[in-house]
């Protein structure tokens, strides 16, 4: 493929950190007065990573595993330490002015809006920044406080704002100059169910108009099954796994994970569900077992037919699962 | 050349409306800022007019030029105080706790964003105050209608060194990461830039002239206005502010490579 056609490039791209290290204790603090002990940690590793304009890309991980500081050395925030990067045809570490046009960053922990002033104003300042026209500005401002129901909340202090409401006018606020990508650091943390779908629906509508590549990170897999087109895998700092999140499913091989309840206790030892892997719960009125996709329906109509079953569920997230075992796995 | 004047100019017109929005969320924190100020001038003019009923002149100058003097610095410090310091402050909490981050990504010149957004109109209120210490005591100390004149230049170019001064010491916060100490620092060396060049001898009088040149903040322009032939001193501060900016370059580059962000 060629560059050009690359939303991002990047090519052994490795990032390390030196981390200073205190001894516990007064002896300890009055040591690194004068020596301080650090450890050079890798945040991430020569890595390599192709994304094309317009895609939808879930960077997955363990808290520590690299996401966040690869997403720093895409906007140009941090530097890398080796490697090579491309974002739209820019080196981000140049920090070009144009490049700094083209990008947005959203941060679900941290607020580019200022605390003790109404969006709105907030909105204006940026306006400025991006050298948005008046009018164009007014327009976007209605477009986007319209899609994210907000309309009401732009003359409120931002400290008076529920934490879902925050984050909405923190995605009208990143996405006001029409950025050509954006970067979504983990942007439905702490949001209840309700403000997270309505954040991925918005999400989902804004790129479907305007096509543009959303890089995100999240530690809800409902985020990244709604929205994401491929999967990047990141594991102390390096890539594990890049691909859609069909074959990420895959992973862990072509099973599927059935719950059933019942209205009587099961044997753990019942001949129909020992071979399937069975996890037993609630004194044996439920089971949870691993069933080979090609066998998926013979298997729950035979269960159906010879056990007293009261409800039953196949797996809603899969995602999750080949993420848990995946970390297991490593001890991430 | 124009379109980047107007673009800064309309930002900064942003920033001064947010300023305002912020500050008088809080009001009585706003009335309390300009009552501290008031203090600190007050207590500031009455010590040197205290030592002046004992003595007739400090140094070589009389009563009236040393209040001038003070009121020249007070004017620096108030402008400082309204369009730079908090800024400062602001910078050093950034970078320990990553908010610094969202203006790396901004597509605006970094001194501006990072050096100018934080204005405090409490104390741009206060300017009016000291604004009439230097005519006051202006008229007091004898000054022409030319010398006035030349009064906003020298301002200038006095608040100019010692925000180059601290821009540049700034760049340490980058390594340091906690930046309180650098802060104060600062606030120390404006407290030696408040005094009469003559009051320090030897090794400390040089090193606050050509090292750290702090005392040229005050001391040049003023002798240049008392005194306009002896303008060696007002032209080295001016190579200086060159000297400062070029080496704010070089530094900067370097502390914005190092900065490592915070975790999220």
């Amino acid at each position: 493929m060629m560059q050009s056609e690359l939303a991002i490039f990047c090519e052994n791209l490795s990032k390390n950190f030196r981390i200073y290290q205190k001894k516990p204790g007064l002896w300890g603090s009055i040591q690194t007065l004068w020596k301080r002990e650090f450890i050079e940690k890798a945040a991430v590793k020569p890595l390599n990573l192709e994304i094309r304009s317009g895609e939808i890309i879930g960077l997955l991980g363990p808290n520590g595993a690299g996401k966040t500081t690869l997403m720093k050395m895409f906007t140009g925030i941090v530097i890398p330490t080796a490697g090579q990067l491309r974002v739209l045809g820019f080196e981000p570490a140049k920090r070009d002015l144009q490049f700094r046009k083209k990008i947005a960053l959203v941060m679900g922990q941290k607020s580019q809006l200022w605390w003790d002033i109404p969006a709105m104003d907030s909105l204006q300042l940026l306006m400025r920044y991006y050298e948005i026209p008046e009018k164009l500005f007014q327009e976007r401002v209605g477009y986007l406080a319209k899609l994210l129901e907000v309309e009401s909340q732009l003359q409120v202090h931002v400290r008076k704002l529920s934490l879902g409401e925050r984050m909405k006018l923190e995605l009208m606020a990143c996405l006001l100059h029409d950025p050509q990508i954006v970067f979504l650091d983990e942007p439905t943390i702490g949001l209840d169910l309700i403000a997270q779908r309505k954040i991925r629906e918005f999400l989902l509508n804004y790129h479907r108009e305007k096509n543009i590549t959303l890089i995100l990170t999240s530690h809800y897999m409902a985020d990244v099954t709604a929205l994401c087109q491929r999967i990047v895998l990141v594991m102390n700092g390096e890539k594990h796994f890049d691909g859609s999140i069909r074959a990420f499913e895959g992973l862990m091989g072509q099973e599927k994970y059935v719950k059933f309840f019942f209205s009587e206790p099961q044997n753990e030892n019942h001949p129909l569900l020992s071979p399937l892997h069975p996890q037993f719960g609630n004194h044996g009125l439920e089971v949870e077992l691993r069933v080979p996709e090609d066998k998926l329906k013979e298997v729950c109509a035979h269960i159906l037919k010879e056990l007293p079953v009261t409800d039953f569920q196949t797996e809603k997230m899969p995602v999750e699962r080949v993420m848990q075992e995946l970390m297991s796995r490593t001890g991430a | 050349m124009f379109l980047t004047l107007k673009k800064y100019a309309l930002i900064y017109r942003e920033f001064f409306a947010t300023c305002l929005a912020e500050a008088t969320s809080y009001r009585l924190h706003f009335v309390l800022l300009i009552v501290m100020d008031l203090l600190f001038y007050a207590t500031t003019l009455t010590t040197v007019d205290f030592i002046y009923q004992h003595v007739s002149a400090v140094g070589s100058w009389d009563r009236h030029q040393f209040l001038f003097f003070l009121a020249f610095l007070l004017t620096v410090d108030q402008l400082h105080m309204t369009f730079v310091s908090e800024s400062f402050w602001v910078l050093s909490a950034s970078i320990r706790n990553g908010d610094l981050d969202f203006l790396l990504i901004k597509p605006v010149n970094l001194y501006f964003l990072i050096f100018l957004r934080h204005i405090r109109p409490a104390s741009m209120l206060l300017c009016s105050v000291t604004f009439f210490l230097l005519w006051h005591y202006g008229v007091l100390a004898g000054l022409s209608t030319i010398q006035f004149m030349l009064l906003p230049l020298l301002l200038f170019l006095a608040l100019l060194l010692l925000v180059s001064i601290e821009i540049f010491i700034s760049a340490s916060m980058f390594w340091l990461v906690e930046g309180t100490g650098v802060n104060f620092l600062r606030m120390q060396l404006q407290q030696v830039s408040r005094w009469p060049d003559f009051v320090f001898y030897g090794l400390p009088r040089r090193f606050f002239t050509f090292v750290i040149p702090v005392l040229l903040i005050g001391n040049a322009p003023v002798q240049f206005l008392f005194s306009p032939f002896d303008y060696h001193s007002l032209l080295f501060m001016i190579v200086l502010i060159g000297f400062f900016w070029f080496m704010i370059e070089l530094t900067w580059n370097k502390a914005l490579m190092q900065y490592e962000s915070a975790s999220s």
